[in-house]
């Protein structure tokens, strides 16, 4: 039995809407059932309690980055039309660790801060509103649904091997482009906002020495550097606010 | 202001977080931006927004990870900021609606875990209750879906008039003056900036391009 395309594209569609009820013990549990309703409905058209079951099943513990969500869809619509539901199962539990990952290490990791680094600095270069924020939505989700229809293509073709052929992927290849691109963008970026752009002309050599010091011991703290800038920037405006009291 | 509007763009912008459909429409240069336009000042949000991305570039939500929600609270500042200052580079304003979206968002992000908790409520019932039925799974999941927009519109209204209140009670009594404000903020944004290298393989790993991308960025502020 072949699932139909018209299927496939209603279980595409609801994809975008695949972690609308994520929660802590199912994860996209329920939204990969929502997902593959259309697929299923069809496939066990004549079957009603074996529908009912299977729409069950998919409601258990999933996890995938939303974006690569269609790449299980596509290759658990091949499996439900053609391997009893142990496999499915089985097969579920081996890729959502993969799924999850790889979307993690590539997309919010990855290209998703290299597009938002490209539309910061169209920011501090003087781009208009419109240029930065269209800009950065069209490239941005051209990636992202070009990633999903591919997702997809990708499941139905390769179905149970999928696992198999996400462990060859070519991901550390994409990831040194993606970092090295960001690394670039941080590198093009930190002088003019350390030159005070765009917010001031005026900055001194003090401010800028100071600001390259700080910026030096961010680059060793990494993500724990960004509470004590919050509780440092809070402290100064408090300070502040304390100041203009006084005088 | 056209409060249903808001409440509108705030229901979007915290559905396009999680819910549907990630197109990032939730990121903080976007969602303070389109607010700024509410308000007839697009290029004030983009200054607000494009500040409080540099402080969510780091927040990733990776698996099951707790986070700040960060384009709530940059639509709620930015509401604030475009509301009250007559000025569109009040840098003292800026600074303080910085501040503010970065107190807000630890706020959002708890609103966020809370309806989360009651997904999983919607999606599994009670202990020992029935797996749902078929036509369940579509109702609760598209339930969920609505509860996620109610909570993003009263995240934004919410923040929006507490941050107008207290924009409008600090702004005359803060004492530091604009240029000050102008670069605490901009020391700022650089110290973030340079945190994200770790997340792109370290110093390092990655001294080229970051040194090709000095070069590069001074050279710019030399020519512009």
């Amino acid at each position: 039995m072949t699932v139909p395309r018209s299927a496939l594209v209603g279980s595409f569609l609801r994809s975008f809407a695949i972690q609308g009820s994520w929660n802590y013990r199912t994860l996209i549990g329920c939204g990969f059932a929502f997902a593959m309703l259309p697929v299923l409905r069809t496939l066990y058209a004549a079957r009603p309690e074996e529908y009912q079951a299977a729409v069950q099943r998919h409601t258990a513990i999933f996890n995938s980055h939303p974006y690569l969500s269609p790449m299980a869809i596509g290759a658990v619509a091949v499996l439900e039309a053609t391997e009893p539901p142990a496999v499915v199962e089985r097969f579920k539990s081996a890729v959502r660790g993969s799924l999850g990952t790889l979307g993690d290490r590539l997309i919010w990791a990855g290209f998703r801060p290299v597009c938002l680094l490209l539309a910061l600095l169209a920011v501090v270069l003087g781009a208009s509103w419109a240029v930065v924020v269209g800009g950065f939505l069209v490239l941005y989700n051209v990636g992202h649904i070009g990633t999903r229809v591919w997702a997809l293509r990708y499941g139905i073709r390769h179905g149970r091997r999928l696992g198999e052929k996400l462990r060859g992927a070519p991901v550390e290849r994409l990831q040194f482009v993606l970092q090295s691109s960001g690394v670039f963008l941080i590198g093009v970026l930190l002088p003019l906002v350390l030159a005070g752009r765009p917010l001031t002309g005026r900055m001194t050599p003090l401010w800028f020495a100071a600001g390259a010091l700080l910026s030096l011991l961010a680059m060793r703290l990494g993500g724990a550097a960004r509470m004590p800038t919050v509780l440092a920037l809070t402290a100064v405006v408090l300070a502040g606010l304390v100041l203009g009291a006084l005088s | 202001v056209n409060w249903l509007a808001l409440g509108l763009l705030g229901g979007v912008v915290g559905l396009d977080a999680t819910s549907f459909p990630q197109m990032m429409l939730s990121r903080p240069i976007v969602s303070a931006t389109l607010t700024g336009l509410l308000f007839g000042r697009p290029a004030a949000g983009l200054l607000l927004g494009a500040l409080l991305e540099v402080f969510a570039l780091l927040i990733l939500p990776f698996g099951a990870a707790r986070y700040p929600e960060s384009g709530t609270s940059a639509a709620a500042a930015a509401s604030a900021y475009a509301a009250t200052t007559d000025l569109v580079n009040n840098h003292q304003a800026l600074l303080l609606a910085v501040v503010f979206a970065l107190a807000w968002e630890q706020i959002a992000g708890a609103s966020v875990i809370f309806t989360r908790r009651i997904n999983e409520r919607l999606v599994r019932g009670r202990e020992g209750s029935e797996p749902l039925a078929a036509d369940q799974v579509s109702q609760r999941h598209l339930l969920a879906i609505g509860i996620d927009f109610v909570r993003g519109a009263w995240a934004v209204l919410i923040g929006s008039m507490l941050g107008r209140m207290l924009l409008r009670i600090t702004d005359p009594m803060f004492g530091l003056n604009d240029e000050v404000s102008a670069r605490l903020l901009a020391l700022a944004g650089a110290v973030m900036l340079a945190s994200l290298l770790p997340l792109f393989g370290g110093l390092r790993a990655r001294w080229l391009p970051l040194l090709t991308g000095l070069v590069c960025g001074s050279l710019i502020l030399f020519l512009a």
